[in-house]
């Protein structure tokens, strides 16, 4: 077994999907409290949506794509939680005295936490378009590339998360207040143009905006794969500069505290 | 199998080890035997590749541990001192992880699951969810985790904390077992009758140091002194025996002497005005509690753990 060998990060993967798969009241939350929200927000969000010059604008344009960044950006807690989980349980040095390289770990760690983003942007799009009326006018392909920019986002923002955070409650107060504060200054409660002025300048420094900037442009102006490969290379550029942060804070020998 | 070369490492300014060197062959268990806060977590730990020493070398199976430790992990399985299981997934997957990491898969590694298992009476318990275990289960789990694999060099760090006297049985069944099939085994403890009970080799560890190091038979043999202690209240009075020389260490008069038995009958009857202040006697034979006495001038203390 190498240490460029994806089987010990695969099996890592597995694990955590069979942790999952005891307790997923998490994952089922982060898709059923967007869809809830998506119900109440949308009447209101057709106005606004209509006033930025989209007659037949439903809300939907807005509130799905809205909400799946939004809820998307509790994810990197998602992914902390998960390391500080191994802390807590005593099995983060058992892993590290296996054949497993420490790089082999986090990627195994961030497996699941990806593939829920994944499944949690198709779910709450899919829905949009079955309960909500949401029309997609471009390519399903350029969504796909915007969700994959996506994820990678906020797998490396779980990452550096923890790799900053020494306990358990640090890594929740962040991703909450993150998820928040990024969801309303990146324009994913509602259109960036209906900003203070203040908050429009500061929002492209999120990656939330070139999330809802991608969506947008495939939902409503219906831009192909070209049309969000700006967004896309904006939200990986923001996955690289988090990784990098990441492999200069992570110690895979500090003690971190759950409890 | 393990070869360990003037090991050195500080926390801060605390210093955990002072030059530690020592070998454990393959087939064979080493005891690794001191209080607690003598250093031999942060032996264990270095060794798996868990700490970076200040200074020092270490091998397992020729491959320099410290340079090519991914390498190494591949010989090596630790039963770290803090049990670590995952509570909320079956026996069977935890096994399954620790095993799949290893490099088992499908029906090998279904096989050593049910003969780890059965070795370690956790075979009734696969299907069982983890925080449903009792203490003694659990712990039986966390050792079964690192044995998967056949490790030829097993480190095995305090594996009896807290463990009950069933557990604590088959666990030192399954270490004598390993080493029988040719298994290095490191097996940290602070518990004087285990190593005793493994019959293994030892190397008694204080303040950082390797003191004293080889076979449990001959340690005896060459430093194991019998003696008799007797405690009093308030300072132990000066008594002069022939050719057996006294200490007294405040409350306490300790006699070396080859024959405790008889030296401690020759005691009483010269204690005379000071009998009445007496409250123990203890006949001390040749063991490693005496093989610590004579080494470091103190009786040997398993007090609750203060890991390093």
């Amino acid at each position: 077994m190498s240490g460029l060998s994806l089987r010990p990060s695969l099996a890592i993967g597995r694990h955590h999907l069979r942790v999952l798969r005891r307790d997923p009241m998490p994952v089922t939350i982060l898709v059923g409290m967007p869809l809830a929200v998506m119900a109440f927000i949308q009447p209101a969000l057709r106005f606004f949506v209509t006033a930025e010059g989209y007659p037949d604008a439903t809300g939907a344009e807005q509130a799905v794509p809205g909400m799946a960044v939004l809820f998307a950006f509790f994810l990197p807690a998602f992914v902390g939680f998960g390391i500080f989980h191994e802390h807590g349980w005593g099995t983060w040095d058992r892993l590290r005295a296996s054949p497993a390289s420490s790089w082999q770990i986090i990627i195994g760690k961030v497996l699941v936490p990806a593939g829920a983003a994944v499944i949690q942007q198709a779910a709450l799009f899919g829905a949009g378009v079955v309960f909500f009326q949401l029309r997609i006018r471009g390519s399903v392909g350029a969504l796909a590339l915007v969700i994959a920019a996506l994820t990678c986002c906020l797998v490396a923002l779980g990452v550096a998360t923890a790799s900053l955070c020494r306990t358990v409650q640090q890594v929740n107060a962040i991703g909450n207040l993150g998820a928040m504060v990024f969801g309303g200054i990146g324009g994913a409660l509602v259109p960036v143009s209906l900003l203070p002025a203040w908050a429009q300048a500061i929002a492209p420094a999120t990656p939330v905006y070139w999330a809802m900037r991608g969506f947008r442009a495939v939902i409503l102006d219906g831009a192909g794969v070209t049309g969000v490969l700006l967004p896309a290379a904006v939200l990986l550029a923001f996955a690289a500069a988090l990784t990098l942060l990441a492999l200069w804070r992570l110690r895979f020998d500090q003690v971190k505290f759950w409890a | 199998m393990l070869s360990i070369r003037d090991l050195a490492k500080a926390y801060g300014d605390v210093v955990a080890l002072r030059g530690v060197s020592l070998d454990v062959p393959a087939g064979s268990v080493v005891g690794l035997l001191g209080p607690n806060g003598a250093g031999k977590t942060t032996i264990v730990s270095i060794v798996a590749g868990l700490r970076r020493p200040d200074a020092g070398t270490v091998t397992v199976n020729g491959i320099d541990a410290l340079a090519r430790s991914q390498q190494a992990r591949r010989l090596v399985g630790l039963a770290p001192q803090e049990l670590g299981v995952y509570p909320t997934v079956t026996v069977r997957e935890n096994l399954v992880l620790l095993g799949e990491l290893a490099g088992l898969r499908g029906r090998r590694l279904a096989r050593r699951i049910d003969e780890v298992a059965a070795a370690l009476l956790l075979d009734d318990l696969l299907g069982r969810l983890v925080h449903t275990l009792s203490g003694g289960e659990r712990r039986r789990l966390h050792t079964a985790m690192a044995l998967l694999h056949r490790p030829p060099l097993l480190l095995l760090d305090e594996p009896t904390a807290g463990a009950d006297v069933h557990t604590r049985a088959s666990l030192v069944q399954v270490v004598r077992d390993l080493a029988a099939e040719g298994s290095a085994v490191l097996y940290s403890t602070h518990y004087l009758p285990e190593v005793e009970d493994l019959q293994a080799d030892v190397a008694l560890v204080l303040d950082g140091r390797v003191i004293a190091a080889g076979p449990l038979k001959d340690l005896v043999a060459t430093h194991g002194t019998a003696a008799v202690e007797l405690t009093f209240d308030g300072p132990a009075p000066a008594l002069r025996l022939d050719g057996e020389p006294a200490t007294v260490d405040g409350s306490r008069l300790r006699i070396v002497t080859g024959d405790p038995t008889a030296c401690a009958a020759r005691v009483l009857g010269e204690l005379r005005t000071g009998s009445h202040r007496l409250r123990s006697v203890e006949l001390i034979r040749p063991s490693l509690n005496s093989v610590f006495l004579t080494l470091t001038g103190r009786q040997y203390s398993d007090e609750p753990a203060v890991p390093r």
